[in-house]
């Protein structure tokens, strides 16, 4: 019987190598211990992120600090499987040192214990160089869990050119930029002020913004929800009628066909954040002169409001193994004026650090606006942003929620202003199904 | 040994006696050559599942600041599965991929055994060249059979869709009614040879007598496909039409690539997608994993069911 | 019997047509990857315009530090190694499932046919969270682990060798003093290789496809196979124009050979299937 007895043998060490294995012998380091570097210890850090122009400023970093070295890797942005990557990677405990995280993803981050506090490594000390609404993004209770990088005060991209054609003057209130759209549509049949995408309800978000809403709130330790407030519904139900009675297009953004009508001209306007600008340059380089930026169209004469759309931070993740250096390089990277520069130059958006437009490389005339100095038109944008907006941690469900009633209002089944209040609902049961405390209104 | 080269492929053995010898190689060589296989079967497909299931039956409860403190997984019962089929959007994904599965799969398999019976027939001219070419999207992946597919849908770069238009038939591939079809057409494009190429071998199998009896009998073309070829090609037709069914209701890849490129595509679109969007995008573990269980249950129950059905029959 | 030289003609248009529609996109890709991102764009897809294929290849073999060549390797890697390992794993469980009597025989096979039935997509989010937590993910083991199971192949090859391997072969083996192991290694594997073939075959193709698993599994840019690499090129096309000309070139380059190959390689398959089919 000696062939069984090997065999069984074998068996008995192939299961026992199995059961060895699965009782996760090897396993990853659930408690990376952060420790402090040592005076001249070499280490390297891990950042992801996906803006263009920040691998300049990374290597600048690294020619400056031989014994701290990032390494930059580049990610999809955060909403098209970026932060859906860092969550994995901080499941797998084998998350970066840094990440860029948006202002609004940054308590979906904390809610999964995701984000360093770098209070006790002094970051309050640094709280004066920064915006302060843009500081406080990264403030829940008593922590601080962010380094705010830029933000994306909005104004309206016109085409000047075809609007002197069509002899409108950029519009100033949201009634007449209605009146344009329909201008639009008479002069040139093919030709529409505006898309709404139904896949980007971060922008209308941003426009409910404008209009005054207040979404999210906390009391207590209750989270507040109250999306579908009358000042949203106005904005749903405007776009509502413009989409009905055929103003505008309904096709997504960021794409090719989108790039493709904002080079022919059958897009006029584009109401966006700052960094729209190189977007526009990019993908639309052969209207380059005939753009110029106008503030935000307003629902009351005279008005100034503006919002912002995006805007994100660095943030240090947890596990890593120096948080301080990590800390340090995101201040560098947010706050020093020739990052700046180099960050600017990729297209990154509004500056975070305070004082950081005048002379910098935002302070100038803009050849593909056709020599306007468009950035004035931002920061006095800037300075007219609701700043107390706030957000919920599953702002990745909530834009969710409005994308699928956007769509299929756009496919003509219902209206946005429906799919506002659908999401009103969805959200709330979202947040109560993480187990969180929620209110409405 | 000298009895592996005169080994034909005989299936009855002529020895008179097999019991015996087989005592003595012990009775647990069988479980040696199936354990690896076993073990990994064991750990990297039962254990998964059990895995879903446990994940499935779990909640988060969450103390602390505004609940951003401490997280506890506790027993949830039933509630993931609950939450999943009182969605709308969820229940409606599965109608969709029902629908998609009840249009494309007949659709499919129609389409293979028409090529593979025109092949297969005497009209056909280089039928080896032609087996070739339809056989040649098995090769693509379907992400990239998506993205190309995807540049042929997109009016602007699309010579099909623009050639259309400039005959004043404007056609939108990517919109709500249309965008499901297009990624039928991109399904069936990748796959219709490779069912094809199965059902051939099921052809190529059919002893030549029998046909030769047909048309001795008088039968045309026609009716021997009819009388003879399709009865006896149907185990092939039974196990395309099992994967097939499987690969419908797991569509995932084309509808995510397609999805920036079309507004009717949400997340919701597909089971899969839902399931992976709540666990990768809103870190709903238990929920995509009730989601998952669903699916898997309902891909078995409709293939077993398929199995059981075509099996009673043909007794 | 011949057929009618009308009935000729219908039926070898009718294929043409067909065939044409199966080499659409590929001609759109041969003409697409010749092209600049300008006239991509601009141009008609169904004729050149401007001729940049080699610029445009040179791009794809040296963008990003020449990471297009290394998901190749992973491809190759993955689809190799898994599809070998997972074939001999499969053949000598057919090989115990079709020659060997014993108790739970059946009971085994009919879980193996369930495990053919589960789609593998309900797999991976359990099996990423089981490796994440074992410090897996993220790896190569992440995705060759589970290329190893291979439920169909072990159906397979339960048919193809309980015909092709006659059972006093394994006797006259057995009584020679040889091993099982011995039998199994040089005789069995011997007698059903086209079964073989035909099963590594599938599995080589059915990985280097694979995408869910990866996307799933892996993070790091280095670890991805050609179809996630091409996908997060695309991703990333919207805000970097030009990588939508270096995804369609890495899908020619990854295509098009593969397309050769299965084609060349379909009589294999057809083999395989044949001999399975007529013994199932």
């Amino acid at each position: 019987m000696r062939r069984s007895s090997n065999l069984r043998r074998l068996l008995v060490a192939m299961l026992a190598v199995a059961s060895f294995a699965a009782a996760g012998c090897g396993g990853g380091d659930p408690g990376a211990q952060s420790t402090d570097r040592k005076p001249g210890e070499k280490i390297t850090m891990t950042f992801w992120s996906w803006v263009p122009g920040v691998d300049k400023a990374v290597d600048l970093w690294n020619s400056k600090n031989p014994d701290v070295q990032v390494k930059l890797e580049k990610i999809p942005s955060g909403s098209n499987g970026g932060y859906a990557k860092i969550h994995s990677a901080l499941k797998a405990n084998q998350a970066p040192d840094l990440a860029q995280i948006e202002y609004q993803a940054i308590p979906e981050f904390l809610l999964e214990d995701g984000l360093v506090d770098l209070k006790p490594l002094g970051a309050d000390q640094h709280r004066g160089d920064f915006v302060d609404w843009q500081w406080e993004q990264g403030v829940f209770g008593d922590g601080v869990y962010a380094i705010p990088q830029a933000s994306g005060p909005m104004a309206m991209f016109y085409r000047a050119d075809l609007f002197e054609k069509w002899g409108i003057a950029p519009p100033k209130t949201w009634d007449e930029y209605e009146q344009a759209a329909r201008t639009i549509r008479q002069k040139d049949p093919n030709a529409y002020i505006a898309t709404f995408p139904p896949g980007n309800s971060a922008w209308f978000t941003s426009l409910a913004a404008q209009a005054g809403a207040h979404w999210f709130g906390v009391s207590g330790d209750t989270w507040q929800v109250n999306m579908d407030d009358p000042k949203t519904i106005q904005v749903a139900q405007y776009w509502d009628r413009m989409r009905a009675d055929g103003l505008i297009k309904t096709d997504p953004d960021f794409q090719n066909g989108w790039y493709s009508d904002l080079q022919s001209g059958r897009i006029a306007t584009w109401v966006s954040a700052q960094w729209g600008d190189a977007i526009l340059s990019g993908n639309a380089p052969d209207t380059a002169g005939k753009w110029r930026v106008a503030p935000m169209p307003q629902w009351t004469a005279g008005g100034t409001a503006s919002a912002n759309w995006g805007g994100s931070s660095t943030a240090v993740l947890k596990g890593a193994r120096y948080p301080k250096e990590a800390m340090q390089f995101a201040l560098w990277l947010n706050t020093d004026p020739q990052s700046i520069d180099l960050l600017i130059a990729g297209g990154y958006g509004w500056p975070a650090a305070k004082g950081a437009f005048q002379g910098s490389a935002l302070d100038k005339p803009y050849d593909f606006f056709g020599g306007q100095k468009i950035n004035d038109v931002f920061a006095t944008a800037d300075q007219n942003i609701d700043k107390s907006w706030k957000w919920i941690p599953t702002t990745t469900a909530m834009y969710e929620n409005l994308n699928v009633g956007f769509r299929d209002a756009a496919a003509g089944r219902g209206s946005f202003a429906d799919s506002v209040r659908a999401a009103q609902g969805k959200t709330v049961a979202d947040l109560q199904a993480k187990g969180l405390q929620v209110k409405e209104g | 040994m000298t009895t592996t080269a005169t080994a034909p492929a005989r299936a009855e053995s002529t020895r008179p006696r097999r019991a015996a010898p087989r005592r003595r190689r012990g009775r647990l060589a069988p479980w040696g050559f199936l354990a690896p296989f076993g073990v990994l079967f064991l750990l990297l497909f039962l254990a998964p599942i059990g895995y879903a299931v446990y994940q499935s039956l779990i909640r988060i409860d969450r103390s602390g600041p505004l609940g951003l403190g401490r997280a506890r997984e506790v027993f949830g019962g039933l509630e993931n599965y609950s939450r999943a089929v009182s969605d709308p959007a969820f229940v409606a994904s599965i109608g969709r991929v029902l629908l998609f599965a009840a249009v494309q799969v007949p659709l499919m398999i129609v389409l293979s055994t028409v090529l593979a019976l025109l092949l297969d027939s005497a009209s056909a001219r280089w039928p080896g060249l032609f087996r070739g070419v339809y056989f040649l999207p098995y090769g693509v992946p379907g992400v990239i059979a998506t993205i190309l597919w995807g540049f042929l849908y997109v009016p602007g770069v699309s010579p099909i869709v623009d050639g259309l238009t400039a005959m004043g038939l404007p056609v939108d591939l990517l919109g709500g009614g249309s965008v499901l079809w297009s990624i039928a057409n991109i399904v069936t494009w990748a796959f219709a040879g490779y069912n094809m190429l199965v059902i051939i071998a099921q052809l190529k199998a059919i002893p030549g007598e029998l046909l030769e009896a047909a048309t001795v009998d008088g039968a045309g073309p026609l009716r021997t496909v009819w009388h003879v070829k399709l009865p006896l090609v149907r185990p092939a037709l039974v196990l395309t039409t099992v994967f097939t069914i499987i690969g419908t209701l797991q569509l995932f890849a084309e509808p995510l690539v397609l999805k920036p490129l079309s507004t009717a595509i949400s997340f919701t679109y597909t089971p899969n997608l839902s399931a992976f969007n709540e666990a990768f995008n809103n870190n709903n573990y238990g929920l995509a994993a009730a989601e998952s269980v669903l699916l898997a249950l309902g891909a078995f129950v409709l293939s077993f069911g398929f199995l059981r059905l075509t099996g009673r029959r043909r007794r | 019997m011949t057929a009618s030289l009308r009935s000729r003609i219908l039926v070898t248009a009718l294929l043409g047509v067909i065939a044409l529609y199966f080499l659409l996109p590929v001609y759109w890709l041969v003409i697409a990857s010749t092209k600049s991102t300008g006239s991509l764009f601009g141009s008609s897809g169904m004729w050149f315009s401007d001729m940049r294929f080699l610029t445009n290849m040179a791009n794809v073999f040296t963008y990003d530090g020449g990471v297009y060549l290394r998901w190749a390797a992973n491809s190759v890697v993955y689809a190799f190694v898994g599809a070998t390992a997972s074939t001999l794993l499969s053949a000598a469980a057919g090989y115990a499932l079709a020659k060997f009597a014993f108790r739970g025989r059946e009971t085994v096979f009919n879980l193996v046919l369930g495990g053919v039935l589960v789609p593998a997509t309900a797999l991976a989010l359990p099996l990423y969270l089981m490796f994440a937590k074992l410090g897996l993910a993220n790896t190569y083991w992440a995705v060759l682990l589970p290329s190893l199971v291979n439920p169909f192949g072990v159906y397979l090859l339960r048919i193809y060798t309980a015909a092709a391997v006659p059972d006093d072969v394994l006797e006259a083996g057995r009584i020679d003093g040889a091993s099982e192991a011995r039998i199994f290694f040089s005789v069995v594997l011997r007698m059903v290789t086209p079964g073989l073939v035909t099963v590594f075959l599938f599995q080589f193709v059915g990985i280097w496809n694979n995408y869910f698993l990866p996307l799933v599994m892996l993070s790091d840019p280095k670890l991805y196979p050609i179809t996630l690499g091409l996908t997060s090129w695309q991703s990333f096309a919207d805000r970097q124009p030009e990588l939508y000309q270096l995804t369609i070139g890495g899908a020619f380059v990854s295509v098009v050979p593969l397309m050769i190959v299965t084609a060349v390689l379909q009589r294999f398959w057809r083999a395989g299937l044949t001999e399975g089919s007529v013994k199932g």
